[in-house]
């Protein structure tokens, strides 16, 4: 640390050469509890999940340890088992289709909300109560919602004449899928309703008057202005969003717990069950450890967009 | 002018209808909340509460001994989670804003990815780490779980905050007999209280809606989380939606209530968090 370099705005001020070293020290100390911290309660339990993925890990090893080593045995097993592969698959799908859905109208939401209104600042914040509200409450109350008797969403579906008498949205395979997706897509749209605005008001209106004179109108301005000025916001967007909802457990345990079946069944509820259902911890680590792979691998382009943000 | 203004009128007129249509499902949690039973089942449903009765409250959230229990248990954990993570993260925050040497891109980037981490796959080797030192069923676990999301997601939203504070102002701080300490006390951290209150909201929202770790490092009845034992009445009260409207309500009850009154820490650092590095 002798070469540590002083920001430029601060050589001026720099006094005396030798107390330097002793000042960054107190710096450098201000540091280690949360590395220490983060270190203990992360990257410890992470490359602890790692060795029991590898080991025989039932319920007498759990408390008592000395679960014995078992090499690649678990995740030949994970691998070749047809409820992981499903479990991805569902886990994909479910993540792409909230995303789409709350992108779509996030988007939407936020194009109007960036119009100068009376109320559009109470508004906007008043719909973020939909993504502050925890979870299991908001999933609590989509279950109520899609009630196949009682519902208010087949009422209000019956009404326009889009569904006829009750429909068991819970309990049949892909209308509960679609059940989940929308009560993720609800939560997740304000949050990315108020990422794009940030990226809307960086759009100056002067672009939008000379598209305006040019006799474009409001969806061919939205197409060949706000979108490709927007490009590098909606990668953030879109990838921080898609991370976000891989990790999602709460809203789909609450709804159907991965039902009905295995229609629901996506890999962090998967990965539950194995451990806390099941109580195969071996396996649940070997699940919870490949499953990593995604968020960890979108995270690279996630990185590389923010950097392309920051510079744009 | 009056076409703008007009227009302007219109568009407001817009933003409340989606604002209401939008927001629907929290309408219906409170209206179904303040039902007596007779009435959620009726086809079709009345869109308000006629007449409004409050026995979901008085009877089913006061005498549920279970309700209570996890409101204090939420209530000591999502606290605990607040003061630790903003005693560990602040002086962290305020040191990476400093430092200008390699490890700190690496820290903050390590900072990100940990956010990216799913829950259960802290919560799984928790339980079998936590069940071997006798920390399964504690409010240390529970708070020792909840800050390790807490933590690196504190430090990013703070460290633009101390960023903002110039160095110049440190170090003549520091000529006028300030150690780290005291530079740190009394110039950084008074200016950067309103990047200090968002962190603090954010932990304690997070903790109090935090589900994954209560549900595996807590299967002792009495030191669930309030989200667990809702989650728990979803099977034990069946089709009582008045009274499971009723708990999610005094649930979310905190949350809408620091969103009023700390709206706008909120919205700055909700976005800040997930967009600076």
């Amino acid at each position: 640390m002798t070469t540590t370099v002083a920001p430029p705005g601060t050589a001026s001020t720099t006094p005396a050469r030798a107390p330097r070293r002793a000042r960054r020290w107190g710096d450098h100390l201000f540091v280690v509890p949360a590395v220490l911290f983060v270190a203990a309660t992360v990257l410890y339990p992470l490359i602890f999940n790692i060795d029991l993925s590898f080991r025989d890990v039932g319920v007498a090893q759990i408390v008592t340890g000395g679960a014995e080593w078992v090499g690649w045995e678990n995740y030949a097993d994970q691998l070749g088992r047809d409820s992981f592969w499903h479990a991805l698959v569902i886990s994909l799908l479910y993540t792409g289709l909230a995303v789409a859905v709350a992108f779509a109208l996030g988007m939407a939401l936020a194009v109007y909300f960036n119009q100068r209104f009376p109320g559009r600042n109470l508004m906007r914040s008043l719909l973020l109560l939909a993504w502050i509200l925890p979870t299991v409450v908001s999933a609590n109350v989509w279950r109520w919602m899609l009630d196949g008797s009682y519902g208010l969403i087949n009422t209000l579906l019956g009404a326009v004449g889009l569904v006829d008498g009750d429909v068991f949205w819970l309990a049949r395979p892909v209308p509960a899928l679609f059940a989940v997706v929308i009560a993720t897509a609800w939560s997740f749209t304000p949050f990315i309703m108020i990422l794009l605005l940030a990226g809307l008001q960086g759009i100056p209106d002067t672009l939008y008057e000379a598209a305006k004179i040019d006799g474009a109108g409001a969806w061919r301005r939205f197409t060949s202005v706000t979108l490709p000025l927007l490009k590098p916001v909606n990668l953030t967007a879109l990838l921080l969003c898609f991370i976000s909802t891989f990790k999602t457990f709460d809203t789909v345990f609450l709804m159907t717990r991965g039902g009905p079946g295995e229609a629901t069944m996506i890999l962090p509820i998967y990965a539950y069950n194995e451990a806390f259902e099941f109580f195969r911890f071996d396996t649940g680590a070997v699940a919870t450890t490949l499953m990593l792979v995604v968020p960890l691998g979108l995270s690279v382009f996630y990185f590389r967009s923010l950097r392309r943000e920051e510079l744009s | 002018m009056t076409a703008a203004r007009r227009k302007r009128g219109w568009l407001s007129v817009g933003g409340v209808l989606i604002t209401v249509v939008y927001l629907l499902p929290v309408y219906w949690m409170l209206a179904t909340s303040l039902k007596q039973s007779s009435d959620i089942f009726s086809t079709p449903p009345d869109l308000f509460p006629s007449p409004i009765s409050l026995t979901s409250y008085t009877e089913t959230v006061v005498n549920h001994a279970g309700i209570g229990r996890g409101l204090l248990n939420s209530t000591v954990i999502a606290v605990g989670t607040t003061v630790v993570s903003l005693a560990v993260a602040v002086p962290a925050a305020y040191a990476l804003a400093r430092l200008r040497v390699r490890f700190v891109a690496l820290l903050m980037l390590l900072f990100l990815v940990v956010q990216m981490i799913p829950a259960v796959n802290l919560a799984l080797p928790m339980f079998v780490i936590f069940s071997r030192a006798d920390l399964v069923n504690s409010y240390v676990g529970l708070i020792l779980a909840n800050c390790s999301l807490a933590i690196p997601l504190a430090i990013t939203i703070l460290r633009p905050y101390f960023l903002s504070v110039p160095g110049e102002v440190i170090e003549a701080a520091k000529i006028d007999g300030c150690n780290t300490w005291t530079a740190f006390l009394r110039v950084a951290l008074p200016v950067s209280v309103p990047g200090v209150i968002t962190v603090a909201v954010i932990s304690f929202l997070g903790a109090w809606g935090e589900f994954v770790f209560g549900l595996a490092l807590a299967s002792d009845a009495g030191m669930q989380p309030i989200t667990v034992v809702l989650a728990g009445l979803t099977n034990s009260f069946g089709t009582r939606w008045n009274d499971l409207m009723a708990v999610s309500v005094v649930v979310a009850l905190p949350i809408i209530v620091v969103f009023v009154f700390l709206q706008r820490y909120i919205v700055g650092g909700l976005t800040a968090g997930a967009t600076k590095s």
